[in-house]
């Protein structure tokens, strides 16, 4: 099958599994804080006590993040929100074969569906952290620019790194369990080489020249910089990273496609 | 594909790795070999690798039913998978024609924590139901389901019976062209599994063609008029059900014959069984193959080699193949004690030496080999005089006539009664 069609047999097959979806994002949604005490708040607590430690390592001066321009917990919790959600694509969408995998092997449905139901479920917690992104950004009085309202747009190329990375360690993993941790250990760790809770202008030129090159850098800044400031910094490497992640979103697609039938009985 | 083909299967094949570090390499191998988009060898086997489906190739009409047989890991249930698109073909090809079904395994992606009500849509949805076809249904399901006011309650206070019972009600409502079934029947009670088989010949009725996976030969034979026998992946036989039938018991025989451990005595020789033999009531003696309802005569030469003996227990034990116990007749010599433990314990009085021929009176066997252990021992003392262990072995085969053997269901009665012709 060709590459576009097989796009839109996979695009086909999530929208014919619309109820299934849902039902199965209900399931783990609703029923995943039925026995927790504090339910849903759990989403809200625990992006805050994230920052808390960043926020005691800068008062304790053990992290010097730099010259951020705007109150330094504000600057943490917007870059590790954005950071959260690229990562909660990427796990979310590796388990997603795996974590279905009774259900693979009783039933016959379109696996994308898994993968749909967990990036639903990742949306839904991000909209709920969104609430204490607005209630932080109250309390320091930040009124962001009008041109906020964009930011919806900036999440979709992190959408598409993170799912795209996902679905393809999500094949791999049925096989290589390991690669799933090898990823996120990765990832972890990639995470200080982006400017998430530091000033992207570091004296380190070494650093410096990574986070240049690291098209993160862009995709979490963007999104944080359109909140605080109103603007997109460097243009043109936003731009190329935006496609970069297009790209491998729409091979890593295809692979899954090509893929994941042959392995989902090795589950 | 002919018109009223739905089903059809050409040289299908499936391949798995008996061992797991070797299949997750293969696995691998094959994981990266489709992303370059290169052609993954399926055509032979690797070290390790197996056929457990072996160019299999049928075909079903529609309003037709289609039974799988064979032993444990004969690729039944493989095959049923294949055909339901959870497995990928290593080699041929299947050709379905409508919307197909599976009783494959019950109430899949069900959550505990999730009442009776939220897992019917949610395992509707997982079948490929739409809300409103389940809506359309609801009452039906619980109806079938039999929960009562447990339907808003969460399925893990259910019993076992009762979740089975569920994802049985909802699988069954989809209304599918060609439904698969594998030994679902087999959990739930007696009155359960009889609700679900007559479900399931309601469907038939509608002109849904099914392909039915099933130990229980006797449900084959009701819902099926063509079958297919499977072994070591291979399907050694497509035909006509009661044909295919007796192939099958025919194999089973078989092969515990040639498994079988010859005659082993036991005891301390004082009392000598020799010329053992088990066979069909005016049959021949050599002829170890009964028909199922049949009388059976045990028949056996015993000597006692000791001066006195007034106190002894004579045991003939059946089992089956496996070993389990069937059923043991006994009897005693004298009445010289009066404690008789077993409640078919007879008390006859025996000779030094004799001819014993006991009738085993409407047995109710089901069609498999039994094996056969005669034995003395004293009832004051812990040694065995005498014995042999599988003196005989015996095969009760498959009835010419079909009636007898459908008003028995699948039962297999152990309690039956025997007559003692001479000794």
């Amino acid at each position: 099958m060709g590459f576009l069609k097989s796009w839109i047999f996979m695009l086909k097959n999530i929208i014919s599994s619309r109820e299934m979806i849902w039902q199965l994002f209900k399931r783990d949604f609703i029923s995943g804080y039925k026995q927790s005490l504090f339910g849903i708040f759990w989403l809200l607590i625990s992006p805050l006590v994230g920052i808390i430690s960043w926020v005691f390592m800068n008062s304790a001066g053990i992290l010097s993040p730099g010259d951020v321009g705007v109150p330094y917990p504000v600057y943490v919790l917007l870059g590790s929100t954005f950071w959260g959600l690229f990562m909660s694509f990427y796990s979310s969408t590796a388990n997603s074969l795996s974590s279905g995998s009774s259900l693979i092997l009783q039933v016959n449905f379109s696996h994308e569906a898994l993968v749909a139901q967990q990036i639903a479920q990742t949306v839904a917690n991000f909209i709920i952290n969104l609430l204490v992104l607005i209630i932080v950004l109250l309390i320091f009085g930040i009124l962001p620019s009008w041109k906020a309202i964009f930011f919806p747009l900036t999440l979709i190329p992190i959408f598409f790194i993170g799912t795209g990375i996902g679905m393809v360690v999500s094949v791999i993993s049925v096989v290589v369990h390991d690669i799933n941790k090898m990823v996120s250990m990765g990832l972890g760790f990639l995470m200080f080489l982006t400017p998430v809770i530091y000033a992207p202008k570091l004296q380190n030129v070494i650093l410096q020249g990574v986070i240049k090159w690291n098209p993160m850098t862009y995709l979490i800044g963007s999104a944080r910089d359109i909140i605080i400031y109103g603007r997109i910094e460097n243009q043109g490497s936003y731009f190329y990273s935006c496609l970069l992640a297009a790209i491998i979103f729409m091979f890593s697609w295809r692979l899954f496609f090509l893929s994941e039938n042959k392995v989902a009985e090795k589950l | 594909m002919s018109n009223d083909t739905v089903v059809k299967v050409e040289n299908l094949s499936k391949k798995f790795c008996r061992n797991l570090r070797r299949s997750m390499f293969y696995g691998s191998v094959d994981v990266i070999k489709s992303m370059l988009g290169m052609n993954i060898e399926t055509n032979t086997l690797r070290k390790d690798e197996f056929w457990a489906v072996d160019n299999v190739s049928f075909e079903l009409k529609r309003r037709k039913s289609i039974g799988l047989i064979g032993v444990n890991g004969s690729g039944k249930s493989t095959l049923l998978r294949l055909l339901n698109g959870i497995y990928q073909p290593d080699k041929g090809r299947i050709e379905l024609r409508g919307r197909i079904g599976a009783l494959i395994s019950v109430g899949a992606g069900f959550h505990p924590l999730m009442t009776g009500r939220e897992n019917i849509y949610l395992n509707g949805a997982i079948l490929g139901m739409s809300k409103t076809e389940i809506d359309k249904k609801f009452d039906e399901i619980v109806d079938f389901a039999e929960i009562g006011e447990f339907l808003d309650a969460p399925v893990k206070t259910y019993s076992s019976g009762m979740y089975v019972r569920l994802g049985f009600a909802i699988a069954v409502q989809a209304e599918p062209d060609i439904l698969l079934v594998d030994e679902v029947l087999a959990v739930g009670d007696a009155n359960f599994q009889k609700k679900c088989f007559d479900r399931i010949l309601d469907i038939r009725k509608n002109g849904t063609s099914i392909i039915f996976v099933s130990h229980s030969v006797s449900a084959v034979e009701r819902l099926c008029t063509e079958c297919i026998l499977m072994k070591h992946g291979k399907q050694i036989f497509w035909g006509n059900t009661r044909e295919c039938v007796q192939r099958y018991f025919h194999e089973i025989n078989q092969d515990n014959l040639l498994r079988a451990s010859g005659p082993q005595t036991f005891g301390i020789g004082d009392v000598v069984f020799s010329n053992v033999y088990v066979y069909q009531e005016n049959g021949d003696r050599a002829d170890p193959n009964i028909e199922f309802g049949k009388n059976i005569i045990i028949e056996f030469d015993y000597k006692f080699f000791m001066k006195e003996s007034n106190k002894n227990q004579v045991r003939v034990t059946i089992r089956t193949f496996e070993g389990r116990d069937v059923q043991k007749f006994l009897f005693q010599e004298s009445s010289f004690i009066d404690d008789v433990i077993y409640p078919n314990e007879k008390i006859i009085p025996l000779k030094r030496e004799g001819n014993a021929r006991i009738k085993i009176v409407n047995p109710k066997l089901f069609p498999q080999t039994f094996r056969l252990d005669v034995g003395v021992a004293p009832l004051d003392k812990d040694v065995h005089l005498g014995g042999i262990a599988n003196a005989a072995f015996f095969n009760i085969i498959h009835p010419t006539s079909e009636k007898m053997y459908l008003e028995y269901g699948n039962m297999t009665v152990t309690e039956f009664d025997y007559e003692v012709l001479s000794i």
